[in-house]
């Protein structure tokens, strides 16, 4: 298999916009594109993760329709669908192309737009990730999955919801450090537990916001890359998948596919949790940052919620997580996550990320999670 | 074989349905199509008592649209006795004596055409 890197980012400002996600994606991949110095008619391949797409903006073939706004029809490209993990699916088959020689360029990325309709609606939208005969005739929603997850997390290790708030109030703080997250405002712990219950135990500010936003990044051969700047190598790019059912789930309290996917990540890099510098991870709600900490190896289990409480995983800590702000305050437009947490993981490793850089990073991390869990990738990224 | 029409016809009537594997022995609900055991597809359907207990729950208070008008609303994750778990809609249990190990009881919940599972006092 060929080396892949990653040369260049792209990533639109998130939060509401007047614009379709294919438009969105279409600022991220030009910027994309021009950070890697290449024209538009050097891909040679387009995937492209887009969620909601049918619902919001009535609108599928999403892949062609992105690659017809940046002119270069003609070329392959597939729309990918893993609820909130798509663009890093899309990102992974990328990779896959390159390695196998098929194609020396290719674009990845995603976009979602939903704040052009009300919450109601979306939170119904977002519910379509989990099984539509057995769990949405219930009324179960996204914040629902976690919340199960979160009482199932708190029974087995004490968990609190004081470290859970632990969590917003950190990417929050780190949020203010990104020029385009969602909030750029402090909170403190008390405003997370006076915040109304969204679905017990998770209040309004232990889940991200809905957000419009696109990412783009441009995946290239070892023989293109050598010619940039700072090509990022993909030392390795792995999935898992879990269960559909929250009953089938063994034990509420952990994420398999994380722990999966990790598996396989570190065995394709030859690295293990203790060589990652920086990590962008699935924070969709402040109880999955947690259990992803202790899923990707980082703490062991039970011990992510006092890790954040602590500030281990805080920007100067022990091991920084989502010094972006995360999907709490960055925001989370669900088919552009994947991608936009690779384009930080970049940033970082490149050492342009600014006052949110991790000093010295070499390894990063990205874990992306769909839907009701039953979809995790992880990848791991080297400079130089 | 049990479809999920077949499956939900029975629940409308009261009585759980499982699958377990001939081959192996392996239960299963919701049916599926192979064990997940064992890999074959010998299936027979056997009856649920019903009764189990609260796994995880939560009280869900923003609601998706055909369902904002009952929230606030309990779902869990019941492990039935058998060893099988399943998520329903709790009904008819206070929110505030809803706990991890409480003891519940499957019953239908049924919405004009439409039945799905919801559990309530044992
Ligand atoms: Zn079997």
């Amino acid at each position: 298999m060929r080396r892949v890197a990653v040369i260049g980012v792209g990533v639109t400002k998130f939060g509401k916009h007047d614009r379709t996600s294919s438009e969105l994606f279409a600022e991220a991949a030009a910027d994309a594109l021009a950070d890697a110095g290449l024209p538009a008619s050097a891909v040679q391949a387009l995937y492209y993760g887009n969620v909601v797409g049918g619902e919001t903006e009535h609108q599928l073939h999403t892949g062609p329709q992105a690659a017809s706004i940046l002119g270069i029809p003609g070329i392959p490209t597939t729309r990918f669908e893993t609820a909130c993990a798509s663009s890093h699916a899309a990102f992974r088959h990328a990779v896959m192309e390159i390695a196998a020689g098929v194609s020396d360029v290719v674009l990845a990325g995603g976009a979602e737009r939903v704040l052009n309709v009300p919450t109601a609606e979306s939170t119904e939208y977002f519910a379509y990730a989990s099984d539509a005969v057995w769990e949405q005739t219930l009324g179960l929603t996204f914040p629902g999955v976690f919340a199960l997850i979160a009482r199932a997390h708190m029974d087995k290790y004490g968990t609190t919801e004081e470290q859970m708030a632990a969590v917003a109030v950190k990417n929050h703080k780190h949020g203010t450090k990104n020029p385009k997250a969602q909030f750029q405002k402090e909170i403190t712990v008390e405003q997370v537990l006076k915040s109304a219950y969204v679905a017990d135990p998770l209040k309004l500010y232990d889940c991200c916001p809905f957000t419009d936003g696109g990412a783009a990044v441009v995946l290239a051969s070892e023989e293109v890359a050598r010619k940039h700047r700072k090509p990022v190598w993909v030392l390795a790019s792995a999935a898992a998948s879990d269960w559909m059912l929250m009953g089938d789930k063994r034990d509420l309290s952990r994420v398999p596919a994380t722990e999966r996917a990790a598996a396989a990540a570190y065995r394709q890099a030859g690295l293990s949790p203790q060589d990652v510098d920086v990590v962008e991870l699935h924070d969709c709600f402040t109880i999955a940052e947690i259990i992803a900490t202790e899923g990707l190896g980082l703490f062991e289990p039970g011990a992510g919620g006092l890790a954040a409480a602590k500030g281990w995983t805080s920007l100067g800590g022990k091991i920084p997580v989502n010094p972006s702000g995360g999907l709490k305050a960055k925001g989370h437009p669900i088919g552009a996550t994947g991608a936009a947490q690779v384009a930080e993981i970049v940033t970082q490793l490149r050492g342009e990320a600014g006052p949110r850089q991790v000093e010295g990073a070499r390894t990063g991390l990205a874990h992306t999670l769909g839907g009701n869990t039953a979809t995790v990738l992880v990848s791991l990224f080297g400079r130089g | 074989m049990v479809t999920l029409r077949h499956f939900f016809a029975r629940a409308r009537e009261g009585q759980l349905t499982g699958v377990r594997c001939e081959k192996c022995g392996e239960l299963a609900i919701p049916p599926k199509a192979l064990c997940p055991a064992c890999g074959e597809r010998a299936w027979q359907p056997v009856p649920l008592a019903g009764e189990g207990t609260i796994a995880s729950f939560t009280v869900i208070r923003v609601a998706p649209r055909a369902w904002a008008a009952e929230a606030p609303y309990a779902v869990a994750v019941v492990k039935l006795k058998e060893g099988v778990s399943l998520l329903g809609r709790v009904v008819d249990i206070p929110l505030e004596k809803l706990a991890i190990g409480l003891p519940v009881r499957f019953r239908p919940l049924i919405r004009d055409e439409q039945t799905s599972v919801g559990f309530g006092p044992a």
